[in-house]
């Protein structure tokens, strides 16, 4: 239905999780939630056409929904728990096939992936990044590899940045209009954040719930910066609602909690369900 | 034999069903032999046969047809006033209350004149069997026309419940009291007054388990309304109404058995705390604590579906289709991770799931999925959710149809509707931007389409092939 399904390879994950061919996922009946949010499950601006399903993450998500007059919002969880299921991390020691190079084994974790609060095709990000990287840089005790969105990773000079100061990766690009989408997307995102024992970001983001969910220690700190026309109260409201999740050195317990509650862990559909769900249905 | 007493009724058959069913039957089955008995009021023959088994029954029916239909027992036809006190009874019958035993030639008799004639036929130490309609019970609640405005042959004094039937069963037993004849035993009713097929003492409503007796009462009444309309569900009213605490106080009839007692003595018929028909017709007996504890599936299953809990929903599902899978999930009882059959007598319901499914939309109901609508999907994503990998095939639903339910599907239909609209509008205006891009895109390929280099050399290919023709032609 919305380009926005193939967003990371999310309608390619659920293909492949329900046994179809995740090369070419059918039709979704609805909209995916693409990423967490505050709001009803679409991302920002998203044309949505009335009387249509959003698949959401969240019980939460689904009742804020509710009360934004979309009452069609439907739970099934994130796809990348879909993944998660699918991708169990590797045993701790000696299992491993040679030829494996994706996911290392529980135990293998070193340092921070730190996602700066990222632009997208529509919106771009302004900031001090010199002073963001100063203040990373003098919290983080490990090496930091840093995460570029693509819009920040393409800017070389905001790249050669981030270089100074760490390992520079990139997940990819998301995929606009169906075009170039990486269907691997969420298996490179979780391989990297598998090697990382912390996840850190100036903004709780869809990363952070991401690296909990795959193991790592949750940070929130730095120079929150901002997007052109940002709406801050939002940004605000965020900060208000989750502090268990701000700060350099969050409870983890709490926060794997909080993370896997917005995730939808437990409501994960089994394959023939949400088959059924999202009109797969043979 | 009949024997007119007057104020009989030459022309008029009763229009409603008389007094009867299983149940009834097995109350009147156990009854001591060798005495006298009166049926006051219309009853099912059957009934009158199996009393007329060696006991020496009496009928009283106002209608000469009825009576005529009736087995061959000394039958009295006519109107209630003209019964005298010349003969007297071992035991009085009146399963269908004492709204039929008047005719139109009495003066209207209020409940306590009636039940006032009916005791003074019943000998000293005699029995009343007495069914009282509960103007407020569910049958009542749900019922789609007002007693008071009804338009049937035998309305001629309707008064709904301007009348002064009481209204509680410890009024009731107070009432008869009054009259001198002590309540000896009491049971609510359900589905309907005429022909319960389940009864229920107040002290087992009280003490319960709720839960199965709620269950119990469902059951009892959705097979009631074939065909019929409703208000609205009486399976969820007469349920919750139970595990409310308010089960026998909305029960659709109570039936007592009272005693005319100068001392009290031994009661010809005693009530069982809960007593039902299943729909295979066994009657079972329940004594106190032998009911299974635990929650009705089918409740529980709703109350998930409506509070979104997709994880308990899941489990039930699973834990119902391993289970007892053709078993319909209102005859279901699930306590911690066991799942038992509530009444082990009903049929094998092979396509439970797909009913279910039919439930919940035809309900009404909240559940997970909202933008799932029709039946077939629904079957599909419920089996899913049950671990089931090919879903089952769709069933007919059961249960009535109720105009609270109709009317909010008409309102879902509405909005589905509005939506599909407006959805229609959003993917027209979707479609002329996408036009446009097209035909800008065909612009732009058209102006594109081979380079410069391409056309020169097309052009002089042109101008070649014309000077060979030129030079062919001077040749020629």
């Amino acid at each position: 239905m919305h380009h926005g399904n193939h967003f990371y390879g999310h309608a390619h994950v659920l293909a492949g999780y329900c046994g179809l061919d995740p090369a070419s996922p059918p039709r979704i009946d609805g909209y995916l939630q693409h990423g967490w949010n505050v709001v009803d499950g679409l991302g920002g601006g998203t044309p949505y056409a009335p009387g249509s399903t959003i698949f959401v993450w969240s019980e939460r998500t689904r009742r804020r929904a509710w009360s934004m007059n979309r009452p069609l919002a439907t739970v099934i969880g994130a796809p990348f728990l879909y993944l998660l299921r699918s991708e169990p991390p590797a045993p701790r020691a000696g299992l491993r096939s040679e030829s494996d190079h994706t996911s290392p084994r529980e135990g293998e974790r070193e340092g921070t992936i730190w996602y700066p609060f990222h632009g997208w095709e529509g919106q771009q990000v302004s900031g001090d990044h010199h002073r963001l990287i100063d203040e990373i840089t003098a919290t983080e005790s490990g090496p930091i590899t840093f995460c570029l969105y693509w819009n920040e990773f393409e800017d070389r000079r905001i790249r050669a940045l981030y270089e100074r100061a760490g390992r520079v990766v990139c997940h990819g690009y998301r995929g606009y209009m169906r075009m170039r989408t990486d269907p691997d997307f969420l298996r490179g995102q979780l391989a990297e954040l598998r090697r990382h024992r912390r996840v850190a970001s100036n903004r709780l983001s869809t990363a952070v719930f991401y690296g909990v969910a795959a193991g790592c220690e949750p940070a929130v700190y730095g120079d929150p910066m901002y997007l052109d026309k940002e709406d801050t109260p939002t940004a605000d409201r965020i900060r208000r609602e989750w502090p268990e999740l701000h700060g350099a050195a969050p409870d983890p317990e709490t926060a794997r909690k909080i993370v896997l509650a917005e995730l939808g862990d437990g409501h994960l559909a089994t394959p023939a369900e949400l088959r059924a769900i999202l009109g797969w249905a043979a | 034999m009949i024997r007119m007493i007057g104020g009989e009724m030459p022309e008029y058959a009763e229009e409603h069903p008389p007094a009867g069913g299983v149940l009834l039957r097995h109350l009147l089955e156990r009854l001591p032999t060798g005495i006298r008995v009166l049926v006051a009021g219309p009853h099912e023959p059957t009934l009158v046969d199996v009393l007329a088994d060696r006991r020496d029954v009496t009928c009283l029916v106002r209608s000469q047809p009825d009576a005529a239909a009736l087995p061959d027992v000394t039958v009295l036809c006519g109107t209630l006033s003209k019964l005298t006190d010349a003969d007297r009874y071992d035991v009085v019958i009146a399963l269908d209350g004492v709204g039929r035993l008047c005719s139109p030639e009495d003066t209207p008799l209020d409940w306590a004149e009636s039940v006032r004639i009916l005791a003074r036929s019943l000998r000293p130490g005699g029995t009343l069997l007495l069914t009282v309609e509960n103007e407020l019970g569910v049958h009542r609640l749900v019922d789609t026309g007002a007693a008071a405005s009804a338009r049937t042959g035998d309305a001629w004094h309707a008064l709904g419940d301007l009348n002064d039937v009481p209204g509680r069963p410890d009024r009731l037993a107070a009432a008869l009291a009054a009259e001198g004849l002590p309540v000896s035993a009491l049971a609510a009713a359900w589905p309907r007054p005429e022909s319960p097929s389940l009864l229920v003492t107040p002290e087992t409503l009280s003490h319960g388990p709720l839960d199965a007796l709620a269950a119990l009462a469902a059951a009892a009444v959705s097979p009631a309304y074939p065909g019929r309309p409703v208000l609205s569900d009486p399976r969820r009213l007469a349920a919750t109404a139970v595990r409310r605490g308010i089960g026998a106080e909305l029960a659709p009839a109570w039936l007592v058995v009272a005693q005319r007692a100068i001392r009290p003595g031994q009661a010809a018929v005693t009530l069982a705390p809960a007593l039902f028909a299943g729909p295979s017709g066994t009657v079972t007996e329940v004594s106190g604590g032998s009911l299974p504890a635990g929650r009705v599936l089918e409740e529980w299953l709703l109350s998930a579906a409506l509070g979104r809990d997709l994880p308990v929903l899941r489990r039930l599902l699973t834990g119902w289709m391993t289970e007892l899978p053709m078993a319909g999930a209102g005859n279901v009882l699930v306590d911690g991770d066991r799942y038992a059959l509530l009444d082990p007598a009903v049929p094998d319901q092979p396509d439970a799931l797909a009913r279910f499914a039919h439930t919940l939309l035809d309900g009404g109901y909240h559940h997970p999925w909202p933008g799932v609508t029709d039946v077939a999907r629904l079957i599909a994503v419920l089996a899913g959710a049950a671990g089931i990998d090919t879903p089952p095939d769709t069933s007919g639903s059961d249960g009535p149809h109720g105009r609270r339910e109709q009317e909010a599907q008409l309102s879902a239909l509405r909005e589905r509707l509005a939506d599909a609209e407006e959805r229609c509008r959003f993917f027209e205006i979707e479609l002329e931007k996408r036009e446009a891009e097209l035909g800008r895109a065909k612009t732009q390929i058209a102006a594109f389409s081979g380079n410069l280099g391409y056309r020169a050399a097309k052009a002089g290919l042109v101008l070649a092939r014309a000077a060979r023709n030129r030079i062919r032609k001077g040749r020629s």
